[in-house]
């Protein structure tokens, strides 16, 4: 069967004012259906920017060169802008580092869950509503109807990154992309946002691409390891091969981090 | 939110004593020492003067008596009389009140329903054709003297076209106009004023507006948009414009004090009865009561624009409204 | 200076400007307030370049004289605003608490007055003068300098090395002098280059009112007075003053955003 996604040789470039720089340069990678990946690497190693170009949204100085992004077979690359609406929040869905600033900050969290089902499923406001208010309660929000009419800046990182993952699977997407989505929370709250996202992917099944540089996480959750150092990816292979046997020296560098932090 | 402006208000409070200190203050570089100009050439009319200055002021008082007897008749709004025509200052200034708010509430309109969507435009087409000829518009439209600006385009529209009246508020026979002619005709006389005003402001606020939203274009949320599958539109019209207009909100009272000073100078030249031309006209005629309240009225007028700035922010900003 | 163009324009024409003023007398064709008997109001022609006003003196050469009058009114009442700016500001900066409080109140009442309305009441109780307008202007518009400069002066104290040094004694004026100059002199610059632009915007404004410089001393916003029983029968006395005032602040505010580019 093939794989959900594959990526063949995406090349990103920033062109800046005076010079162009090459953030992603010839990544391959796959995910599988109902399996959990981890891209792993230092920040600004280009695991971000890869997971933007997938579905090309990318900021404004950023071009894709060259490479393919089949889903189901479909090259992304080549679909017309509007095709991929549909994919966008329907097929691949993702949640990002900071809730609170990649959230609206003038709408209210129902407004966001509810604009995407009314656009990707074409119901009715008052049926978006309902779906909105019980997506909030299948990530375990107790006030979800409080919750529903809050602004992100009322609310606690953890409620908005719970909020964020009820939004992201509002439209059933088959993979989800999570870019470190515990990195601003307090180790408490990351393990319960982890268990959510373990348990949530069992029960209503999707891929996860999670992008972290904390292979401790990679090590829990994941059945296989990309890892990317300067905008490739160096290593790649099942979790428990990576960390018996590293090849490469930054995914040393990334394990070592982790015992140290195993340590304190 | 009560809360908020409740302090905003009390907030105020010192400020507006400062302001009553400094229009105080500044009036009273005047008396006693007045107007050498005046007395050199007519030693009987600067006595006359004089005299009107020390009924009017208590001059015979020491300065803080002084002060503070001014305050008292300033909280009961006896602004004095005026040295011209002996009228009280606050009926003179009252008349003159619906012309230069409604010119420059006009303008401020006008400003607006234009700088808004050309913003928009340019930030969306960013480097495009319109967005360069709006910025060159722009940077010459803010160095040009309005003053002179008006004087062509009376010369073009007034004078070689005859399209436009070229003064006043309304045509000679204006009281014999039906209603609706003469709407239209106190329309036609508004529009080259109107236009005059409105020019720094569209070029100040097109600016900000483009600027606003490539701002906003770039915040994390516009990702999380994106990602949602949202068109482009609703990605602009719905997540970027809502956080963009926010700071444009407080613009409208914020530039009260750029509209005042600029009524001063059209009102002169387009002959308006407004407040403008009624300060000029006092500061020709050296009439200290009419100058002093026109000072504290504009600083009052600030000092609610920035409260209504303010306010307005607080409104329109979840973050401010629900603390 | 090439990569700079809005610098080396706003240059050329100020620094012609400079020179235009400086040599007035070499330059300048006629005597400003020499009267042709040969004709009032005559257009443009080979004798007089710019034609000449209603008392038929040469407009060239009185707006010769007016660029003097323009840029001095400009510069000095800059030069004045700066100065009260750096004085007020860096106290403020530098001693905190009641002087910071005491000062920058100050400035946020000034700024509750409409400049102009401040302006326009001071000139009607001393008289208008080309030196009364100077210091009113720069009376009136401190404020934005001491707010720049207070705030470079609170960021530069928080940075170690400043604190170094005032352990080891330096005294205050020294450092204000040795560190705060260098780091707050682009923003003053800027803002002082602006300010120029403002001032002889309002030069012009308050001549052309009759408020400004006195006739017979010519001044562009006085002569433009004449324009306004003019207007449809001399279009030079109204064109050409205002040509001098547009281009005088386009190279203003040309030099304001080349110096904002360098700054960055």
């Amino acid at each position: 069967m093939s794989p959900l996604l594959e990526v063949k040789g995406l090349k990103v470039d920033f062109h800046l004012e005076n010079r162009i720089v090459h953030a992603v340069e010839g990544v391959d990678l796959q995910v599988r259906r109902n399996e959990t990946v981890v891209l792993a690497g230092e920040s600004g190693s280009g695991k971000t920017i890869t997971t933007l170009a997938l579905t090309r949204i990318l900021p404004a100085p950023a071009r894709i060169v060259a490479g393919q992004v089949l889903l189901e077979g479909r090259d992304m690359l080549a679909l017309e802008e509007k095709k991929l609406y549909s994919i966008r929040g329907g097929v691949i869905a993702y949640i990002f580092q900071e809730p609170a600033s990649f959230l609206n900050p003038v709408l209210t969290i129902g407004e966001q869950i509810v604009e995407a089902v009314i656009w990707h499923q074409r119901l009715g406001r008052q049926e978006a509503q309902d779906q909105g208010r019980e997506l909030l309660r299948q990530v375990r929000i107790a006030e979800a109807d409080r919750v529903f009419n809050s602004f992100p800046h009322q609310l606690s990182g953890g409620m908005n990154q719970r909020a964020f993952i009820a939004m992201a699977l509002a439209c059933k997407p088959s993979l989800l992309i999570a870019d470190e989505p515990t990195t601003s929370l307090d180790v408490t709250i990351e393990a319960e946002i982890l268990k959510l996202l373990t348990e949530l992917k069992e029960k209503v099944g999707f891929s996860l691409l999670f992008i972290t540089h904390n292979l401790a996480i990679a090590r829990k959750i994941s059945q296989r390891i990309y890892v990317m150092y300067r905008g490739r990816v160096v290593e790649n292979g099942l979790t428990e091969d990576i960390f018996k046997d590293p090849k490469h020296f930054h995914t040393r560098e990334l394990i070592a981090a982790y015992h140290k932090i195993g340590k304190l | 939110m009560l809360n908020y402006i409740i302090k905003r208000f009390l907030g105020m409070i010192p400020v507006l004593f400062g302001v009553s200190i400094v229009s105080f203050a500044v009036i009273s570089l005047a008396p006693g020492r007045f107007s050498s100009l005046d007395q050199a050439m007519n030693p009987k009319v600067s006595a006359q003067y004089q005299m009107r200055l020390n009924r009017a002021f208590n001059l015979d008082k020491p300065v803080h008596v002084r002060y503070f007897l001014w305050l008292k008749d300033l909280a009961r709004l006896d602004l004095g009389r005026s040295f011209v025509d002996n009228r009280p200052v606050a009926a003179k200034i009252l008349e003159r009140v619906p012309v230069t708010v409604g010119i420059n509430a006009l303008s401020l309109l006008v400003v607006f329903l234009v700088a808004i969507p050309v913003g928009i435009r340019a930030a969306t087409k960013e480097g495009g054709a319109f967005d360069t000829a709006t910025a060159v518009f722009s940077f010459v439209m803010l160095s040009v003297p309005a003053f002179w600006l008006a004087l062509l385009l009376m010369q073009l529209f007034c004078i070689h076209l005859g399209w436009l009246p070229i003064s006043g508020l309304h045509s000679l026979d204006f009281d014999y106009f039906p209603p609706v002619r003469r709407f239209l005709d106190v329309a036609w006389h508004l529009i080259l004023p109107v236009f005059v005003s409105s020019v720094a402001g569209l070029a100040v606020i097109s600016r900000y507006m483009r600027s606003s939203i490539l701002e906003a274009l770039q915040q994390p949320y516009i990702y999380t948009a994106l990602a949602k599958g949202l068109p482009q539109r609703t990605v602009l019209y719905k997540h970027a414009l809502r956080n963009a207009l926010l700071p444009i909100v407080t613009l409208a009272g914020l530039s009260i004090p750029g509209l005042l000073g600029g009524s001063v100078i059209f009102e002169s030249i387009f002959a308006l009865p407004g407040l403008g031309q009624l300060f000029f006209q006092a500061v020709m005629a050296r009439d200290i009561p009419l100058i002093m309240a026109e000072v504290v009225l504009g600083a009052l007028l600030t000092v609610a624009g920035n409260l209504i700035a303010d306010i307005s922010y607080a409104c329109v900003d979840p973050r401010i409204r629900y603390k | 200076m090439k990569d700079n163009p809005y610098l080396f324009w706003g240059l050329a024409i100020i620094l012609m400007l400079s020179a235009t003023a400086l040599f007035a007398p070499l330059i300048s064709p006629f005597d400003p307030s020499s009267i042709d008997s040969q004709g009032l109001l005559m257009a443009p022609c080979a004798r007089h370049p710019l034609g000449t006003d209603g008392l038929g003196r040469d407009l060239l050469s009185r707006m010769i004289y007016g660029a003097r009058i323009s840029l001095s009114v400009g510069i000095i009442a800059v030069g004045i605003s700066i100065l009260l700016g750096l004085i007020l500001g860096s106290c403020a900066g530098f001693y905190g608490r009641i002087a910071d409080a005491l000062i920058m109140r100050f400035a946020d009442i000034m700024l509750c007055f409409p400049t102009f309305f401040l302006i326009l009441a001071v000139i009607a109780v001393v008289e208008p003068s080309i030196y009364n307008i100077m210091i009113v202007i720069g009376l009136t518009s401190w404020m934005g300098p001491a707010r720049l400069i207070r705030g470079e002066i609170l960021s530069l104290k928080e940075r170690e090395f400043i604190q170094a040094e005032r352990a080891l004694g330096a005294s205050d004026a020294r450092i204000i002098i040795r560190h705060l100059v260098p780091n707050a002199v682009g923003p003053v610059l800027v803002n002082a280059t602006l300010g120029i632009a403002g001032a002889i915007l309002l030069e012009s404004s308050l001549s052309f009112l009759g408020l400004g410089v006195q006739p017979p001393v010519p001044s562009w916003g006085n002569i433009l007075i004449e324009s306004k029983s003019t207007l449809g029968i001399a279009w030079w006395i109204t064109v050409f003053p205002g040509l001098a005032i547009l281009i005088t602040i386009l190279g203003f505010n040309f030099i304001a955003e080349g110096l904002k580019k360098i700054i960055g």
